[in-house]
C-alpha cells in the first residue's frame, strides 16, 4: 500500500485556529495532510474516481469552513473529517437512489462452501475492493479506516463513535463476511 | 491461534497491501481552489459578525437606546431632575427646527406652557430657587412669543394679529393659572415670584405691539430677577 502521508494528530490544533482566524497556508496543510486519505476512503465506499473527487472535495470544503461546528473537546478534527466523509458517502448513496447495503448475514450465501478453499494471495485488488462493497455500511468503514487508511483500532473507535470492542468484534465479523463473498463470487 | 482466525489474518493482510488509489493532480487542484475559495468566504462572513464588532453594534445599540429613553425620560423630567440638563438640549434642538414664524411662536408658547408646569411642580416641592427660575423662563418664552408678533406687524399684518391674539389668549390663560397659584402659597418670596411674573406676563403684551425696533430692546431688558444667569442649568431655547 502506498504511504498515504500524516496520520491525524494534535498538529491539527494549531493548524486550525490559524484557520479560524483566516488564514490560507493553514488551510493548505490540512488539505494536503487530508485530502488524498479521504479521496481514498470515499473511493473504496463508491468505486468511482469522479464521485471520489466530488465528495473529497465537499468533505474537505465542510470541514474547513465550518470549523465553527467542531469542538476540540473529545473528538480529534481528524475524526470529525471522517465522519464528514462518511455523512458524506451515505447522503451520496440516498441521493443515488441506491438503498443502504444489506447486512451480509442476511444475503444468500452457498451454505456449503469452504472459506478455506480461498487463496487471498490470488485475488486482484478490483476483487477485493469490489468485494468490500457488498459488505454492510459499517463493515466497510471498519475495513477501510483498519487495513486502507492505516488506523488504530482505537482510531477508527473514534471516528465511527464506538468502543474500541466494539471496533474489533466489528472487524472480526467483516472480515468473515467478505471471506465469504470472495469465496461465493470464486465459486460463481 | 484457530484456522478460522489465521484465515482472518491473512485477508487481513492481504487487505493492508491493496494499494492506495490516489486523485488525480488535475482534481486535487480543482479541490484546492474550491477549498481555498469556501474558506475565504467563510473568513469574510466571519470577520463581519466577528464578536468584537459584535460588542461594538452591541454596545452602539445599547447607547442608542440609553440615551433615546433618557431624551424620552427627559421630557417630562423636572427642573430638580438630573435629565433636565438633556431636556434643555432637546427643546434647543426643536427650536432650532422651527422656520417659519408660526412654527416659532407655537413652540415659544409651548415652552411657557411647560416652565409654568415646571414652576407649579417646584412650588409644591418647596423649591422656590428653581420655581422662580422656572417662572423667569416662562416669563422669557412669552416674550420671545411677543417679538415673533411684533416681527410679523410689517411683512404680514394678518398673520400678526392672528398671532397676536393667540398670545394674549395664551397670557390670559396662564395669569389665571398663577393667580390660582398665587392663592395656594403662603411664601411672602413666592407670592412675590408670581406677581413679578403676572406682571411680566402682561408686558409682553405691550412688546408685541410695539414697533419692531423698540420691541427689541424690550426683549433684553424684560428679564427681571430670576430670571438671568444662574448657576442651575435651565431650558433657554435658541433658534
Amino acid at each position: 500500500m502506498q504511504p498515504l502521508g500524516k496520520a491525524a494528530s494534535d498538529d491539527d490544533r494549531p493548524l486550525i485556529e490559524r484557520v479560524r482566524r483566516g488564514d490560507q497556508d493553514a488551510a493548505r496543510i490540512l488539505y494536503e495532510r487530508y485530502f488524498d486519505r479521504i479521496y481514498n476512503y470515499v473511493y473504496a465506499r463508491l468505486g468511482r474516481a469522479e464521485d471520489a473527487e466530488d465528495l473529497a472535495i465537499d468533505t474537505m470544503t465542510r470541514s474547513l469552513t465550518r470549523l465553527d461546528l467542531f469542538q476540540d473537546q473529545g473528538v480529534a478534527f481528524s475524526s470529525w473529517v471522517y465522519r464528514i466523509a462518511h455523512n458524506a458517502t451515505i447522503d451520496h448513496y440516498r441521493r443515488q437512489g441506491k438503498a443502504i447495503l444489506v447486512p451480509l448475514e442476511s444475503a444468500t450465501l452457498p451454505v456449503s462452501a469452504d472459506p478455506s478453499d480461498l487463496a487471498v494471495d490470488q485475488l486482484s485488488n478490483d476483487d477485493l475492493r469490489e468485494a468490500l462493497r457488498a459488505l454492510t455500511d459499517e463493515q466497510q468503514q471498519v475495513l477501510i479506516l483498519r487495513f486502507f487508511q492505516d488506523l488504530t483500532a482505537a482510531q477508527a473507535a473514534r471516528i465511527m463513535g464506538k468502543s474500541v470492542g466494539a471496533v474489533q468484534a466489528l472487524q472480526h465479523r467483516a472480515l468473515g463476511s467478505l471471506e465469504r463473498v470472495l469465496h461465493g463470487r470464486t465459486n460463481n | 491461534m484457530t484456522p478460522e482466525v489465521q484465515r482472518l489474518e491473512r485477508l487481513a493482510e492481504r487487505l493492508r497491501s491493496v494499494d492506495a488509489v490516489m486523485p488525480s493532480p488535475g482534481a486535487k487542484i480543482r479541490g484546492w481552489n474550491l477549498v481555498l475559495a469556501a474558506v475565504n468566504q467563510s473568513a469574510s462572513v466571519r470577520s463581519r459578525s466577528h464578536p468584537v464588532r459584535r460588542l461594538v453594534l452591541v454596545a452602539v445599540a445599547a447607547a442608542v437606546l440609553l440615551v433615546g429613553g433618557a431624551v424620552a425620560a427627559s421630557a417630562d423630567s423636572l427642573p430638580d431632575s438630573a435629565l433636565y440638563p438633556l431636556k434643555s438640549v432637546v427643546e434647543n434642538a426643536r427650536g432650532a427646527l422651527a422656520f417659519s414664524p408660526s412654527d416659532k411662536f407655537a413652540y415659544h408658547l409651548d415652552l411657557a406652557r411647560t416652565r409654568l408646569t415646571e414652576a407649579e411642580a417646584m412650588l409644591a416641592r418647596h423649591r422656590l430657587d428653581l420655581a422662580s427660575q422656572a417662572l423667569g423662563g416662562l416669563n422669557d418664552q412669552l416674550n420671545e412669543a411677543a417679538l415673533v408678533v411684533q416681527a410679523e406687524q410689517l411683512s404680514d399684518p394678518a398673520l400678526a394679529a392672528s398671532l397676536d391674539n393667540r398670545l394674549v389668549q395664551a397670557i390670559a390663560t396662564h395669569d389665571l393659572q398663577l393667580a390660582g397659584l398665587q392663592g395656594q402659597v403662603t411664601n411672602p418670596a413666592a407670592i412675590a415670584a408670581i406677581t413679578q411674573a403676572r406682571d411680566r406676563a402682561a408686558q409682553a403684551l405691550q412688546t408685541a405691539a410695539k414697533p419692531a425696533s423698540d420691541g427689541a430692546k424690550l426683549s433684553t431688558s424684560a428679564k427681571g430677577p430670576g430670571t438671568g444667569a444662574s448657576a442651575t442649568p435651565r431650558p433657554t431655547p435658541k433658534h
